[in-house]
């Protein structure tokens, strides 16, 4: 039975609610946790919302790359022209009213098959900040999205560098044109180095339980051209990275099978 | 049990409750301040039918806790129409049949209001994008693109027309 709701303006009262509570539950923009709640099959005791921490602040620069504060909500971030290259995954991200309220931060930690944005931060290579009531530290995404926060802990912004022009690719799948969960989410980094592929990173949603690099497909891009040869040979690899799973929207057999025709497209920019 | 007070703005006029934990947005405006426009759907964020706007944003009022938006401005059907008169969203969906059984009817037009804030000039596709997120079973779709395409045509409307 929910006992309280709070809002702290500090993290180190974030610390403290979390100390406290017999059964507290971090919040961001609650576009998972809150169908739980409604549900009234949880055992949550305190809703600790992250919403007044100021958290939703974003720099970019050349230099230093891009930081977003973790409650930012994925709407936000289509205000900023040097994210242009990822407006094609904000716009695939739920509906405009969803994306005004779910978080950056929250996304790390929403189970398949949803996740679209985490696909995209493991693949840029991100990088989360993590405080305690007293430290904090920094961890790649990668990791974090597999092991999760230990009690306490709470994910403070994500910071990544700007890929350089044209090497971002994102595909994603549903059943819908519009607003759908995915049959599998493809994000990548392939930058080019003398006409070949060098230190690329391909991740994949919805076909792994996590979040994750498909590192065998990375295997077989590095070193080549980028063409639809090596595309097709790579993409074909991602069956030894891949853990499907049935779900309302795919079967995991289906999704083995379409793994590789979508990871190709990806990469290869095709419709 | 820790009962708390807040306030919101609500079109416009500051409304303060009393609420038990985990009061959701929604709740409180149908249930505490009887503004019953604004619908329970499915209560999990996926139909569409309690779409609010909060601080200029429009949001699911059945996932936010009420706890957290102390002192938000939020923004509901009720406060569409000024007094005798009908909004523009409101006169072009009346003349345009975009109703059918009218429980997805407020979600809708406040998601259109937000698009309007933002984009006055809408395109068709930028309308059906605005609405992805509210379900309407009468499947009535087409007549509610036209009437979000229609009201941002509407500059204003006199007060007259509604009576």
């Amino acid at each position: 039975m929910l006992q309280s709701v709070i809002a702290p303006r500090s993290i180190a009262e974030v610390a403290k609610a979390l100390a406290k509570s017999a059964a507290p539950l971090l919040m961001a923009g609650g576009t998972t946790v809150m169908p739980m709640i409604n549900s009234g099959q949880h055992d949550v005791a305190t809703l600790v919302s992250l919403r007044n921490l100021g958290l939703d602040k974003v720099s970019i620069s050349k230099k230093a790359g891009v930081t977003i504060g973790a409650a930012t909500p994925i709407a936000a971030l289509s205000r900023y022209k040097e994210l242009a290259f990822l407006a094609g995954a904000i716009a695939s991200f739920g509906s405009p009213t969803l994306r005004n309220m779910a978080t950056v931060g929250g996304n790390l930690f929403v189970q398949r098959p949803a996740g679209d944005f985490a696909v995209c931060l493991v693949a840029l290579g991100a990088s989360a900040t993590i405080a305690k009531a007293k430290s904090s530290r920094v961890e790649a995404v990668e990791t974090l999205v597999r092991k999760g926060l230990k009690p306490g802990e709470i994910v403070t912004q994500v910071s990544f560098p700007l890929p350089a022009a044209g090497t971002f690719k994102f595909r994603k799948v549903g059943r819908r044109a519009l607003n759908t969960p995915a049959i599998i989410t493809v994000a990548a980094v392939v930058p080019l180095v003398r006409g070949v592929i060098r230190n690329c990173r391909v991740a994949l949603g919805a076909v792994v339980p996590r979040p994750a690099r498909a590192s065998h497909v990375e295997a077989l891009l590095e070193g080549k051209p980028l063409n639809l040869e090596t595309a097709s040979t790579a993409a074909m690899a991602a069956s030894a990275d891949i853990d499907p799973a049935d779900d309302a929207v795919a079967s995991a057999w289906y999704r083995a099978r379409v793994t590789p025709v979508h990871i190709r497209r990806a990469i290869m920019g095709e419709q | 049990m820790n009962n708390s007070r807040v306030a919101i703005e609500l079109n416009g006029r500051t409304q303060d409750m009393l609420v038990q934990p985990g009061t959701t947005l929604l709740s409180a405006l149908r249930e505490t301040l009887n503004f019953t426009a604004t619908k329970r759907g499915c209560d999990q964020g996926g139909c569409g039918a309690c779409t609010v706007i909060v601080d200029g944003n429009a949001m699911l009022s059945c996932l936010i806790p009420i706890e957290t938006i102390a002192g938000a401005r939020v923004e509901t059907v009720e406060g569409l129409a000024p007094t005798g008169g009908l909004h523009p969203l409101q006169q072009a969906f009346l003349d345009g049949f975009a109703t059918q059984c009218g429980f997805c009817t407020s979600g809708m037009m406040m998601a259109i209001k937000s698009l309007l804030y933002v984009t006055p000039d809408p395109s068709r596709e930028d309308a059906v994008r605005a609405i992805s997120g509210n379900v309407c079973r009468c499947t009535g779709y087409t007549a509610i693109i036209d009437a979000a395409l229609d009201a941002a045509k509407l500059k204003s409307v006199p007060a007259s027309k509604a009576a």
